[in-house]
């Protein structure tokens, strides 16, 4: 299968100290890809690199063919990557309505954005995905006000809106209880019908359920890759990662 | 469902209350020389000038977060393209030296009318170069303080900077600019043989000061207003929506300059002079205090405040010289206790009055 997003031996440095040691990535299309691995594994960092918010210090990027490593985030995200980041990024002083609107799929330049005018078509667009991210009765509310896991949903929003090929998640159920994970999780796989998904988790039970295929970055490296079943069954994951989740738990 | 929810959040671009204010204030003021003296139609058009430059600075600061010292020399760049029309087209005979060439040129010892500056004998040109070159020097600038990704404190210590450059550069080049001076004396404004008396410059003024506050409240009304409002609060989120923000930063920069550059001509026929005292940070902080006491982002607000201070500095400054003073004290009890300022602490509680405490349900169809 080709692959819609390859990223080939990517190395990120910070000041010295190597976040990602030589990564490869092939994510083909309409793939839903996980990431998982402990603290400071390099996952975000990974995200970051391909966006272009990480320079990347060795290695490349290609989507769809086309080598974009270190290109201008603006310009990724016009070819069809989007992100949600790991901490919601979303505009607080602004209302949910005006988030989403901002991440509309559509030109970006200037003189587009001061003659276009709120369409009917595209207001259902954004009725839509408020529906789809629960948060339709909070249209006119300012951001700044909805809890944590309220505005994981607002980013997940724009990232709808957006209508990228390729959705990057990072950790998008932090902060959400039981109800609202499971809740996420059958929004990522309805976007996961028509989009390419990669997603960095820590909740197992929502790897569970969404994942096809599962990555697990440690120390910069990749340890392993594999079927949700491989990976659990996988004894050096379960040295670094899963087990030490357990001891987690019990504690 | 949808039904209800259709005018969400929306800013509308039509008309509100807001816009029935302004419209009986412009036709108070249209009638306004009938009623006031001489003085005070002069005086008020000054003003109404300083609200356009005040504006134009809430259009980058209060919109989109960047904090400029430098509209002052917009405002002035703009002033000297006009001044130099003005001198140049003075009669013969109110020429101190009878001949075509400026007085303070002829003082420093030049012969000749220099090349750059001949052209600006005609008006269209005059007035081209009133919007252009203000505008041209401001995209120059962002396009290096925007694209190398100069942000904060740091474009505002580089507005400062060139607010300083600027003025000692001036004053240095006595031969062409007057000097410390300035260029003084210059005609009455007059457009292709007309006479434009004292109430026909205001209402001119008038009308361009209407003109910059309804097309700028126009403009943050759509998406582009939208845009920089998240590019004030995060720049770096929208790139990652694929909005290149270093063009809309220049955009923004460049416009607001421009306005300020006419702004800035229009103000030459009133104070018959321009000087680098209009270059100097000590102004360029006059029009940022004018914003921060009027209300950022509330356009009417900066306006307002312009022609308030403006009239109050006009009274202090016969009873008072430590007029400065007072607008110090006055900026530090704004920025201490209303950081909103005047208007948009109005706004507020406007807003607050409307919406029941007791719920927190978004306001759905109000309008
Ligand atoms: N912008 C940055 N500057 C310096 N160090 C960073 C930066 N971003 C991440 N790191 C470091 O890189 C490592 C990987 O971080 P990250 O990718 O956020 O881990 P994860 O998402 O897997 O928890 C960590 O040690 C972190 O401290
Ligand atoms: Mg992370």
């Amino acid at each position: 299968m080709e692959s819609i997003l390859s990223v080939k031996n990517l190395q990120v440095v910070f000041s010295g100290f190597k976040a990602l040691k030589g990564v490869d990535l092939e994510v083909g299309d309409r793939e839903i890809v996980t990431i998982i691995g402990p603290n400071g594994a390099g996952k975000s960092t990974l995200l970051d690199a391909i966006v272009s918010k990480s320079p990347v210090a060795a290695g490349n990027v290609y989507f769809q063919g086309k080598d974009i490593t270190n290109k201008n985030p603006y310009d990724i995200a016009r070819m069809g990557i989007g992100r949600k980041f790991q901490n919601p990024n979303v505009y607080n002083e602004l209302t949910v309505f005006e988030n989403i609107l901002l991440a509309l799929k559509g030109t970006h330049g200037i003189l587009n954005s001061i003659t276009t005018k709120l369409t009917k078509t595209k207001k259902d667009k954004i009725i839509d995905v408020l529906d789809r991210i629960g948060l339709l009765g909070d249209a006119a509310t300012i951001v700044s006000s909805l809890s944590h896991g309220q505005k994981q949903w607002v980013e997940i929003g724009m990232v709808i809106a957006q209508d990228p090929s390729v959705v990057l998640l990072d950790e998008p159920t932090a902060g959400m209880t039981p109800e609202e994970t499971h809740a996420t999780g059958e929004i990522i796989k309805t976007l996961a019908r028509n989009h390419t998904v990669v997603a960095i988790e820590h909740d197992m039970d929502f790897v569970k359920q969404i994942a096809e295929r599962i990555i697990v970055l440690h120390q910069g490296a990749k340890l392993a890759e594999g079927s949700v079943d491989e990976i659990q069954s996988n004894p050096k994951v379960i040295e670094v990662y899963l087990g030490r989740e357990k001891i987690n738990d019990a504690a | 469902m949808a039904q209800s929810t259709i005018g969400i959040a929306t800013r509308s671009r039509t008309p509100t209350r807001l816009g029935i204010v302004t419209a009986i204030s412009f036709l108070v003021m249209v009638i306004l020389p009938f009623v006031v003296g001489e003085f005070q139609v002069s005086l008020l058009s000054k003003l109404l000038l300083f609200g356009a430059l005040a504006i134009s600075l809430d259009l980058v600061w209060g919109f989109t977060g960047i904090l400029s010292f430098a509209h002052g020399v917009f405002f002035t760049l703009g002033g000297y393209a006009m001044a130099y029309y003005l001198k140049l087209n003075l009669s013969a005979e109110n020429n101190t030296y009878g001949g075509s060439l400026p007085d303070f040129m002829v003082w420093n010892g030049l012969t000749e009318l220099p090349w750059f500056i001949a052209p600006l004998k005609y008006f269209p040109i005059a007035a081209i170069a009133m919007v252009l070159i203000p505008a041209a020097f401001a995209f120059l600038i962002g396009w290096f303080i925007f694209r190398s990704k100069v942000s904060g404190v740091y474009i505002t210590i580089i507005t400062l900077a060139i607010s300083s450059a600027l003025t000692t550069f001036f004053i240095s080049q006595q031969a062409y600019t007057g000097g410390t001076n300035g260029i003084t004396d210059v005609s009455k404004l007059s457009i292709f043989g007309i006479n434009i008396p004292p109430n026909g410059l205001y209402w001119i003024i008038l009308l361009f000061t209407t003109f910059v506050l309804v097309g700028s409240w126009w403009l943050t009304q759509s998406n582009f207003g939208l845009i920089l409002r998240s590019i004030k609060e995060n720049e770096n989120r929208i790139s990652y929506l694929g909005y290149d923000v270093a063009s809309f930063k220049i955009f923004i920069w460049t416009l607001s300059a421009g306005i300020a550059g006419i702004a800035g001509g229009l103000f030459v026929p009133l104070n018959r002079f321009i000087s680098p005292v209009y270059l100097a940070v000590a102004f360029g902080t006059q029009v940022v205090i004018w914003v921060a006491i009027g209300g950022r982002g509330t356009l009417i607000g900066p306006l307002v405040a312009a022609i308030l201070l403006g009239q109050i500095q006009n009274s202090a400054e016969r009873v008072t010289q430590d007029w400065q003073l007072v607008v110090g004290v006055l900026l530090l009890i704004v920025v201490l206790f209303i950081p909103d300022g005047l208007v948009g602490t109005v706004q507020k509680l406007f807003m607050k009055k409307q919406q029941p405490a007791s719920t927190k349900q978004p306001v759905i169809d109000h309008n």
